[in-house]
């Protein structure tokens, strides 16, 4: 304090404390009427950008979550259609190796055929397996079926498959992490269709069934590993779906820690932002006192 | 003759202690006109040559150069930091940390493309990602737009501010020559300096200013920074404003010079401090510096998104080559150049159903970009906004500092200058009390005359 104090002095230092007062008072209502301690960025700068990346994360991993419902769905419904699969094939081996003693009547035979048929219909049937109108097998392609029908005047086994040979790939992770959602048709089932049809052609024929047997069996085998591949990948994903939601608690709960205010801290500090205010302006009635209340000239 | 000197005695402290009562009388009064400073009696005896008793010497205002001086350069810079802290928070309030944001549209962007990757075929899929385009193009645009408005607010404050300090020129100058006059019969005009001083604060708040006082009383005002003469005696150099450049929203800044008495305007060199000098800096560099660093994340984002869409493998849903998505020359007229969904090119190669360029496209959101120093785009503009903050933060700490420190020093220049009224009022006893003395001694010397002159009779 200097030596000589006036009036003006007194009333400038008492305004001056009370509009910092009053200041600090605002900035402590907004912090509790938001809840926030951040209500603009230079409240606390540094604050404001880790929350900008952190929600950046946050959209992300939610975008990268509805992917991974995705690649579960459609995994899924290949999971189903390879068990199928694989049922059809296991009865065709059955009546394969019933007419592999040549013992049986041409009446059979051709019934046997007329069977093989319907599994080979079915099977090409199952490949082409639709998840939102895509082919599960096709590269998730939508419009017409990639697999050639059984009775379109085209069919050849051998090329049964015309779809796309390139796999899906959806990104399921961030940093550049993909899975692989499709196998291509023909690497999938084109040695089953292949066999199925070599066997039906040679019931039809009156052909002892020989190697076929062994050829729906390491066509089977191929599906089963197939199928054991798809299990994994349908694996990682579940996997990857946990990660991803500890991920979006994790960045949330960051983002609360930055920006969120601690309720009972603030209302206390604003409580005694009003208790000053009030004191300071309370000592305001010394203002009014000077010498001209006690001199009488 | 020598009875009639206590008579001269008691008149001379009559008329002495009358003035010094009518001094106090006009501390009292003035006690809280602004920029009034209290005055002192200066009372010097007489001698036996001079005929005894006192005179008035001289009424002097308490006066502490020094710290005068202080104020007026310091008033500037407070005036320059409560406009800077008032304009780089209106700055920051257009990266708001609520609600709609150019870094959220970016990231919903982002999103859509991940759902165009899972899905290139669905048409509807693909029109939100042009939607979501769209929404990120208007946002960057309304916050160039911003921008430049907030530019062209600050240029208009200027010139009002131009037009303001020019007034207070043109009065500090006619007090001169009133000053000039009323002394020039020896007494001070205390009342007119004042006055003048109070003006020439006003005028430190506008521009940095130093004032030099010539032997006839009336006082040199020179820019500070440059030396430019704004007053001299009773001539005036008043600010003027040219046009300048473009701004942000393309029409023309104003370009701030003297007006020299020789006709043309001389352009200010240099920063001229005060309010004027800190809105000349908000202007071309705090405001221009922000645009420019957004028009560089609109080029990034254009050229990264492009260069993904234009790729010489990536195909559209019809077949056909990509094309770009965003055009730019700038922020301000970012906008999407594609409208038709199927003309998104998702895929690499011929199959439609194919996801390459879409998933291209996703790794652009976390590629270090070359134009932006290696930082990817969210990283930078979220950088942007912590700027923005941390300018408004820098600003409102220094205005606070500047604030403080000027109300220190009108502290001290009140303890040299301020009128105390118990000092007034105990004046006011001490004169009165020698009034009634020097009274008393007239009635005495009265009375002795009277003897006198019943002597002789």
């Amino acid at each position: 304090m200097v030596g000589r104090v006036t009036q003006t002095t007194l009333v400038r230092d008492f305004l001056s404390h009370v509009q910092s007062l009053q200041s600090r008072t605002a900035e402590a209502q907004e912090h509790v009427q938001t809840q926030k301690r951040i209500n603009q960025p230079s409240d606390d700068p540094g604050g404001t950008a880790r929350v900008a990346r952190l929600r950046s994360e946050d959209a992300d991993l939610r975008a990268l979550q509805e992917t991974v419902g995705f690649g579960l769905s459609v995994l899924g419904a290949q999971d189903a259609v390879l068990g199928e699969a694989d049922a059809l094939l296991t009865r065709a081996r059955e009546i394969a190796a019933q007419h592999a003693n040549g013992l049986n009547t041409p009446g059979e035979r051709q019934a046997a055929a007329a069977e093989i048929t319907e599994i080979e219909r079915a099977l090409i049937t199952l490949a082409d397996t639709t998840v939102a109108g895509r082919h599960v097998f096709g590269g998730l392609a939508t419009g017409s079926s990639p697999f050639v029908q059984f009775d379109d005047p085209g069919f050849d086994p051998n090329a049964a498959y015309t779809g796309t040979s390139e796999a899906f790939h959806v990104r399921t992770g961030r940093d550049g992490v993909t899975t692989r959602l499709t196998t291509s048709g023909d690497q999938v089932f084109g040695d089953a269709i292949l066999a199925l049809d070599v066997l039906r052609s040679n019931l039809e024929a009156g052909t002892v069934p020989t190697t076929e047997i062994d050829e729906i069996a390491s066509a089977a085998e191929g599906l089963r590993l197939e199928r054991a591949s798809v299990g994994a990948r349908s694996r990682t994903l579940t996997e990857r779906g946990q990660e991803i939601l500890r991920g979006i608690h994790t960045a949330r709960e960051e983002i609360g820690e930055i920006e969120d205010i601690d309720l009972v801290e603030a209302i206390v500090d604003l409580q005694r932002l009003q208790s000053a205010l009030e004191a300071t302006l309370v000592s305001g009635q010394t203002l009014q006192q000077s010498i001209v209340d006690y001199v009488r000239l | 003759m020598a009875i009639f000197t206590p008579l001269s005695i008691g008149r001379s402290a009559l008329l002495a202690h009358e003035r010094a009562i009518t001094t106090t009388g006009q501390n009292i009064a003035n006690a809280e006109t602004p920029g009034y400073r209290r005055q002192t009696t200066e009372f010097a005896s007489q001698d036996q040559a001079q005929g005894f008793g006192v005179r008035v010497v001289a009424v002097e205002q308490a006066i502490d150069r020094f710290v005068e001086a202080q104020l007026l350069r310091q008033e500037s810079r407070a005036a320059g930091a409560e406009v800077r802290r008032d304009v780089l928070d209106r700055v920051q309030q257009l990266f708001p940390v609520e609600g709609p944001s150019v870094g959220g549209a970016l990231d919903a962007f982002f999103a859509a493309a991940q759902r165009v990757a899972d899905r290139p075929e669905d048409l509807a899929v693909r029109g939100e990602f042009l939607a979501r385009a769209e929404e990120l193009a208007a946002r960057v645009r309304a916050l160039s737009d911003g921008l430049a408005r907030e530019q062209r607010v600050v240029d208009d404050r200027l010139r009002g501010d131009v037009d303001d300090a020019n007034v207070v020129v043109q009065r500090i100058a006619s007090l001169n020559v009133s000053i000039v006059s009323a002394e020039s019969s020896g007494q001070r005009a205390n009342e007119l300096r004042d006055q003048r001083d109070a003006a020439l604060l006003e005028l430190s708040e506008f521009v940095e200013v130093r004032a030099t006082e010539r032997e006839n009383g009336s006082v040199d005002v020179e820019l500070e920074s440059s030396g430019m003469a704004l007053v001299i005696g009773a001539d005036v150099q008043e600010l003027a404003v040219e046009v300048g450049g473009g701004g942000l929203d393309g029409s023309p800044v104003a370009d701030v010079g003297v007006k020299l008495a020789s006709g043309p305007v001389v352009t200010l060199p240099g920063n001229p401090g005060g309010r004027i000098g800190a809105l000349l800096t908000l202007r071309d560099t705090d405001v221009a510096d922000r645009s420019a660093e957004l028009d560089t994340f609109a080029l990034a984002l254009r050229d990264g998104v492009n260069a993904v869409q234009t790729d010489p493998a990536a195909r559209d849903l019809t077949g056909a080559v990509g094309l770009d998505l965003f055009s730019a020359s700038g922020a301000a007229d970012l906008s999407v150049e594609l409208t038709d969904p199927r003309s998104v090119a998702a895929a690499i190669g011929t199959n439609p159903a194919d996801n390459g360029n879409a998933l291209a496209l996703l790794d652009v959101a976390e590629a270090p970009q070359a134009g932006l120093s290696g930082a990817t785009l969210g990283d930078y503009f979220a950088g942007l906004q912590a700027a923005a903050g941390n300018a408004a933060r820098s600003a409102e700490d220094e205005a606070a500092v500047e604030s403080a420190v000027k109300s220190s020093l009108e502290g001290r220049r009140d303890a040299v200058s301020g009128v105390s009224l118990e000092e007034e009022f105990t004046d006011l006893i001490r004169f009165q009390r020698g009034f009634q003395a020097a009274a008393q001694l007239i009635n005495v010397s009265d009375r002795m005359l009277d003897e006198l002159i019943g002597l002789v009779r």
